[in-house]
């Protein structure tokens, strides 16, 4: 096993600690670590951080809890622990099902929500060790994925010219369940969240760290649904994957792994407000929100069209 | 390792077993590091905190960060105390096998947390030990699959009694992920145990001997 390159190692006591190393250089915040560790280790990135902050040693980070209008979860919340949480299986089924759906139950064990939202992209050609391709979205010239095997990326376009998909199992539920995330220095609405970054995938600055995720109380009524495509049923990150709320005749919908960010599907929440979700409405909804898809040049990815149609499908059906 | 262990005991590694690292680590060098030596902030923090955790530097103002033995921690594994100091790039892995000695823990996806062949129980929770820093890992109580053998617990046997395996490579981290579902559920249904081993691959493809062998355990377990 390739041993990980040396690094400072701190503690943070604090968020404004953890921040205040963030500004001083060349530091990333470690949570779980099992998406940092990995490109550490295979020195994914261009540049190798000096010093690694462990967010884990901050007291009351981790916690699970629903106020009068909302449900917090803390930034060092497990996943497992959510996924397992009688209180987010009661309300939030998307969220609960999202976090079950996630990775092994080993990583599951230690990601954390915040870690899973911030994640780096999967595209293979950013993930090659020792940076073999220096894409665009790390500061290079190019997309290697618009020439190269991009059969699991966008079916929505690039962003930057980055055809890269955002591989997040729980960020569509954040968006369908109208989510606000937290950080040292805002408050962030789910939706508007992510960005194409480089080398990150969110709107973060580089001192900014997420602290907690707010879901508003779901209305007495609504329902939400959390549905994946992958091939395996453990351990794949999905190919796509889709979110819904439903109340009363309306809908958010989010798709992910199909576009840069999370991909909120308005044309099918559009299609299907105000009527009752039947087999034949949430078809034709499926139809809405790949109407404005394309595959990549050479049809490689075109798959992924009749995947994400079928997820919004069974996304809606699952909250009928 | 000695017969004989008192829980109280923290041991370190025999004198007859100095690597040039631990050598290093033990007599307190000072590694300065001019390159990390430019983040005055993390430079400061990290002495401080060496000084907490009995570090053994003795080098007053610590002006440049030290790369070798930054961290001294203690933990438990499969119910001995041991203390170490660390790198801060050593996984727990890497502190469990070469340090402690205990080849349980293998590896065959590389360190990206992918197969769970070096999983361990960690608090608990069944994770991955390639996955895990060393240095983050001060008062943990760990388990590997040397531990659950032997302790006597019903899953061993139930291995055996079910071919849960073939080569036996993957088995430690199977075995591993098993006891932690029966720690915590002792009345798993077969999609219980299911679920849980998701994380874990066999080349050999035993994945169908693993389901009744988990649930004999389970029985053997609430037998007594």
């Amino acid at each position: 096993m390739k041993t990980i390159k040396k690094f400072t190692h701190i503690d943070a006591r604090t968020v404004d600690e953890a921040a205040s190393i963030l500004r001083a250089g060349n530091a990333r915040i470690l949570a779980g670590g099992t998406d940092l560790l990995g490109t550490m280790r295979f020195e994914v990135l261009p540049d190798y951080p000096e010093v690694v902050v462990n967010l884990k040693s901050i007291p009351g980070l981790d916690s699970i809890k629903e106020e009068a209008s909302m449900l917090r979860i803390g930034a060092l919340a497990k996943l497992e622990d959510i996924a397992k949480s009688d209180l987010v299986k009661k309300s939030y089924a998307a969220l609960a099902e999202a976090a079950h759906r996630t990775a092994t139950p080993h990583i599951r064990e230690m990601g954390t929500l915040a870690g899973n939202i911030c994640q780096l992209t999967r595209c293979w050609y950013f993930r090659l060790p020792d940076n073999r391709f220096n894409c665009v979205r790390k500061g290079g010239r190019q997309c290697y994925a618009v020439r190269g095997d991009n059969r699991y990326h966008s079916i929505f376009g690039a962003v930057k010219s980055c055809f890269a998909v955002n591989p997040s199992d729980t960020a569509p539920a954040l968006v369908a369940l109208d989510a606000r995330i937290k950080t040292n220095k805002r408050l962030i609405e789910a939706e508007n969240f992510w960005d194409m970054a480089i080398p990150g995938s969110t709107v973060l600055d580089a001192d900014e760290i997420v602290t907690e995720i707010q879901f508003p109380k779901p209305a007495p009524g609504s329902r939400s649904a959390y549905i994946k495509f992958a091939i395996r049923k453990s351990i794949d990150f999905p190919i796509v994957n889709c979110a819904a709320s439903v109340l009363d005749g309306n809908a958010r919908i989010c798709l992910n792994a199909v576009y840069n960010k999370p991909y909120r599907a308005a044309a099918a929440e559009e299609f299907i407000k105000g009527k009752r979700i039947t087999e034949e409405s949430a078809e034709a909804a499926g139809e809405a929100a790949v109407e404005q898809a394309r595959a990549l040049p050479g049809d490689r990815n075109k798959w992924k069209i009749q995947i994400a149609k079928t997820m919004v499908k069974r996304a809606l059906l699952a909250c009928a | 390792m000695p017969e004989e262990k008192k829980p109280e005991d923290i041991k370190k590694k025999g004198s007859g077993n100095v690597s040039r690292r631990t050598f290093l680590k033990d007599a307190g060098f000072v590694v300065g590091a001019p390159a990390i030596g430019t983040m005055a902030v993390s430079a400061e923090r990290a002495s401080a905190q060496d000084k907490a955790a009995g570090g053994q530097s003795g080098a007053g103002d610590v002006t440049a960060i030290r790369t070798e033995a930054a961290r001294t921690i203690q933990l438990t594994v499969n119910g001995d105390k041991y203390r170490f100091a660390v790198e801060p790039n050593w996984s727990l892995r890497q502190l469990i096998r070469d340090e402690i000695g205990l080849t349980s823990p293998k590896d065959w996806c590389g360190g990206l947390g992918a197969c769970g062949s070096c999983t361990v129980i960690m608090n608990g929770r069944p994770v991955l030990s390639c996955l895990t820093l060393a240095c983050e890992c001060d008062g943990a109580v760990i388990e590997t699959a040397e531990g659950i053998a032997k302790s006597g617990h019903p899953i061993i046997q139930a291995y055996i009694d079910h071919n849960a395996f073939q080569c036996g490579y993957c088995t430690p981290g199977f075995v591993c992920t098993s006891k932690a579902l029966l720690d915590r559920n002792g009345d798993p249904t077969e999609a219980d145990v299911r679920d849980a081993l998701g994380g874990n691959l066999c080349r050999c493809a035993t994945y169908q001997q693993h389901p009744p062998a988990v649930l004999q355990a389970a029985r053997e377990l609430k037998k007594t």
